[in-house]
């Protein structure tokens, strides 16, 4: 049996006295799209700042394609083994966050070839032409020398999204990608993590976006206080919610 | 440190000297910068002109060339106009009021950028407020643009201060006898120029110190209401 | 002309006669500002990391360093090292003395170097503070590494976000840099102040040092613009361009 995409083990975070992750366990198989819905502090987007170690979990385990990341405890604090490790594994685990932060001081193209050229150490020209593919792909092939300040939210996002792909991750990690958004962008960012999901990568999207969780996911999970309330197949799922929490939450979205 | 002690009322004098000069020159400065700011927002071409030629000339020559042009050249221009319309005799510009007068006039120009960027940052709402709750012209002013122009003035007019109060000791080089003169003077005259110029840096610090907590503590309690950046 | 000559209150033909001082002047201005700049802002951008860090023993240090350069005038930080170096025995019998501390140009030198990487230090510090919190976790979850989020990241944004800031440096540094016509140095000022002295003049050197001053800040204020037009152009676009803000970057904060 090959192992799973990304698999996370009793992921715990406290922010002093206040625990907001209170041991969360899950798996993506490759292919994989993993809704992750839940009210405002419900912790998902921490939960997913826990995988790529945005934050630092304050316990549990993360491994990418059985990888693990490695972590110890120094001085009562937990921190990585070996930060080389870390940037390698956050390379294959790309983010799209709910604010694009594209560099602001970098065109486009710039942002893109940033990470495969400086990270991945892939040579310029290759990066471009590659760069130049997935901008095709996102719709924004004549913005390559725009700087971000001068694009829509939506393009920024799917700025964003190219910026992320370029680097060829076994994982997407997408923080709310359309809660910035203006209602008429939405679409145009949805769209292209629908064709995203269609090539079979692997996600895991935090979303508001309950038509997108239910159409596009394999599997959907409602996060409540910190701990997964309920977890499946969208189908079942939004079709007999088991828990009252679940259900007063889909009817609050609706 | 005997020394110090030995020249104490020197220069203490001459730091009395170099306050009196800073706090002349900031009332001068103060009210040049509510003028010129007046000038630049106001809708006169003409003022606009001339404000933004005051601050262009300041920003254009440095302090020290234009002190000694109003220290010196200035004493001959009065002297040859007294002369010429025989309104006066021989006057003497004494290098305190050359020094209070050009850095006066050279922070103004300062203050108007501070005062006039104080006065765009009020929010125009409030403004409008204020004019639809029936205010008069000058009510307005004292009850909604005064008291919030003053909170967002604060910042630039400390740093301001600050600068300007280091300018002062510029008026030494043509003579005053403020604390660098007299700090220096001592300094030459027992051969321990180290010591007297080490103490009138000590002193400069405390002052600019002094001045730093003073307006935090201002600035706190003018930025009451407002949330933090 | 003639007539048009003698009713010009100021003496042109002697400005003109000695116009070859005042270019001596002008290099003497120029070269003690820019070296300065370039030395203080070499030495900024370590020191401004260091004062965006955290850390315990450093941060503190360069704080003290700044804090103290920023609160004394430059013209009593220059009087100390070139008049009061001479006073310690230790210092004149050392290597240092003929040839750096008993200079006026050097003991000016580092005088200003140390003045402006004071305020340099600062001005940077608050541009990287600025750096937008989610680019650089965007820079981290790329897998990019430390260093490289510093100088690939943090240091480009923050130097372009500086540039208007540095321009009113680089003004306050050429009006500082006066200070050297009192330790006996021919800069423009100095050899303004020599031509009165020479000739017993009211006006004409004062003037013309002025006037040298002015077309000096108008180069520099020209070569900002375009900097900021050419470095600045990924912001936004706003209503005005970008501030000319004349307030002098020197107070304490």
């Amino acid at each position: 049996m090959t192992d799973p995409a990304l698999r996370v083990e009793n992921i715990r975070k406290s922010f002093g006295d206040h625990e907001v992750l209170k041991g969360i366990s899950m798996t993506a198989e490759k292919g994989d799209v993993v809704a992750i819905l839940g009210a405002s502090g419900s912790g998902k987007s921490t939960f997913l700042r826990c995988i790529n170690l945005l934050e630092t979990p304050t316990d549990g385990t993360v491994w990418l394609k059985g990888e693990e990341m490695r972590m110890t405890s120094h001085r009562g604090e937990r921190r990585p083994v070996d930060h080389r490790q870390v940037e390698r594994m956050r390379s294959k685990l790309a983010m799209v966050f709910q604010g694009f932060n594209l560099w602001s001081h970098m065109t486009v193209m710039e942002n893109i070839i940033e990470g495969p050229v400086h990270v991945l150490g892939t040579p310029r020209r290759e990066a471009r032409d590659k760069a130049a593919a997935l901008l095709a792909k996102v719709g924004l092939s004549d913005r390559a020398e725009y700087y971000p300040a001068h694009l829509s939210g939506g393009q920024q996002q799917r700025v964003a999204i190219a910026r992320a792909l370029a680097m060829e991750p076994d994982v997407m990690l997408f923080d709310e990608p359309t809660s910035a958004l203006d209602p008429e962008l939405v679409g145009e960012v949805l769209a292209v993590m629908r064709a995203l999901a269609d090539e079979g990568r692997t996600m895991l999207v935090v979303t508001h976006e309950m038509a997108f969780a239910r159409d596009v996911s394999s599997k959907t999970v409602f996060l409540n206080k910190g701990e997964i309330c309920e977890q499946g197949a969208p189908a079942d799922l939004f079709r007999n919610p088991q828990t009252e929490q679940f259900q007063a939450f889909l009817s609050r979205m609706n | 440190m005997d020394l110090l002690l030995e020249y104490r009322e020197q220069l203490l004098a001459g730091l009395v000297t170099t306050v009196q000069l800073a706090l002349a020159s900031l009332v001068l400065s103060v009210t040049m910068g509510l003028l010129g700011a007046w000038a630049k927002l106001s809708a006169s071409r003409a003022a606009n002109a001339v404000a933004g030629a005051y601050t262009t000339v300041v920003r254009g020559v440095p302090d020290l060339v234009l002190i000694m042009l109003v220290f010196f050249g200035g004493q001959v221009t009065v002297n040859r106009i007294g002369a010429a319309t025989g309104l006066w005799n021989y006057v003497e510009i004494s290098q305190f009021a050359a020094g209070a007068l050009t850095i006066g006039i050279i922070f103004g120009a300062y203050f108007t950028e501070t005062f006039r960027g104080a006065i765009l940052a009020i929010p125009r709402g409030q403004i409008e407020a204020g004019i639809s709750t029936g205010m008069s012209g000058p009510l307005l002013f004292r009850r909604i643009i005064w008291p919030q122009m003053v909170r967002y003035a604060l910042p630039g007019f400390g740093n301001n201060w600050l600068v300007q109060l280091k300018t002062t000791a510029l008026v030494s080089v043509i003579g005053l006898q403020d604390l660098v003169y007299n700090a220096f003077a001592a300094g030459r005259s027992t051969g321990a120029l180290f010591t007297f110029m080490a103490a009138a840096f000590v002193i400069y610090l405390a002052l600019t110190a002094v001045s730093d907590l003073g307006l935090r503590a201002l600035e706190r309690r003018y930025s009451r209401g407002v949330a933090r950046a | 002309m003639e007539n048009l000559l003698s009713w010009f209150p100021l003496d042109l033909a002697l400005i003109a006669e000695n116009f070859d001082r005042f270019l001596y002047g002008v290099g003497v201005t120029l070269g003690l500002t820019f070296l300065s700049l370039a030395l203080g802002g070499a030495m900024a951008v370590p020191l401004a990391v260091v004062r965006a860090s955290c850390h315990r023993v450093l941060n503190p240090v360069v704080w003290v360093y700044t804090y103290v350069f920023r609160g004394t005038p430059l013209l009593v930080q220059t009087y100390l090292l070139y008049y009061g170096a001479g006073q310690f025995e230790f210092v004149r019998n050392s290597w240092l003395w003929d040839p750096v501390l008993s200079q006026a140009w050097w003991c000016a030198l580092i005088a200003f170097t140390l003045n402006t990487g004071a305020y340099t230090t600062e001005l940077l510090r608050g541009a990287i503070a600025d750096t937008p919190k989610g680019e650089v976790e965007a820079a981290i979850a790329t897998g990019i590494s430390k260093r490289g989020r510093l100088s690939r990241i943090v240091l480009p944004s923050a130097f372009r976000r500086a540039i208007p800031a540095y321009s009113n440096e680089v003004i306050f540094m050429l009006h500082g840099s006066v200070v050297a016509s009192t330790i006996t140095l021919q800069d423009i000022l100095g050899v303004g102040r020599w031509l009165n002295g020479r000739y017993y003049l009211a006006y004409e050197g004062l003037i013309t040092a002025a006037v040298l001053y002015f077309i000096i800040v108008f180069a520099i204020t020209r070569v900002f613009r375009w900097l900021e037009r050419r470095y600045l152009r990924h912001l936004n676009r706003r209503r005005e361009p970008i501030a000319r803000n004349i307030a002098p970057p020197m107070g304490v904060k």
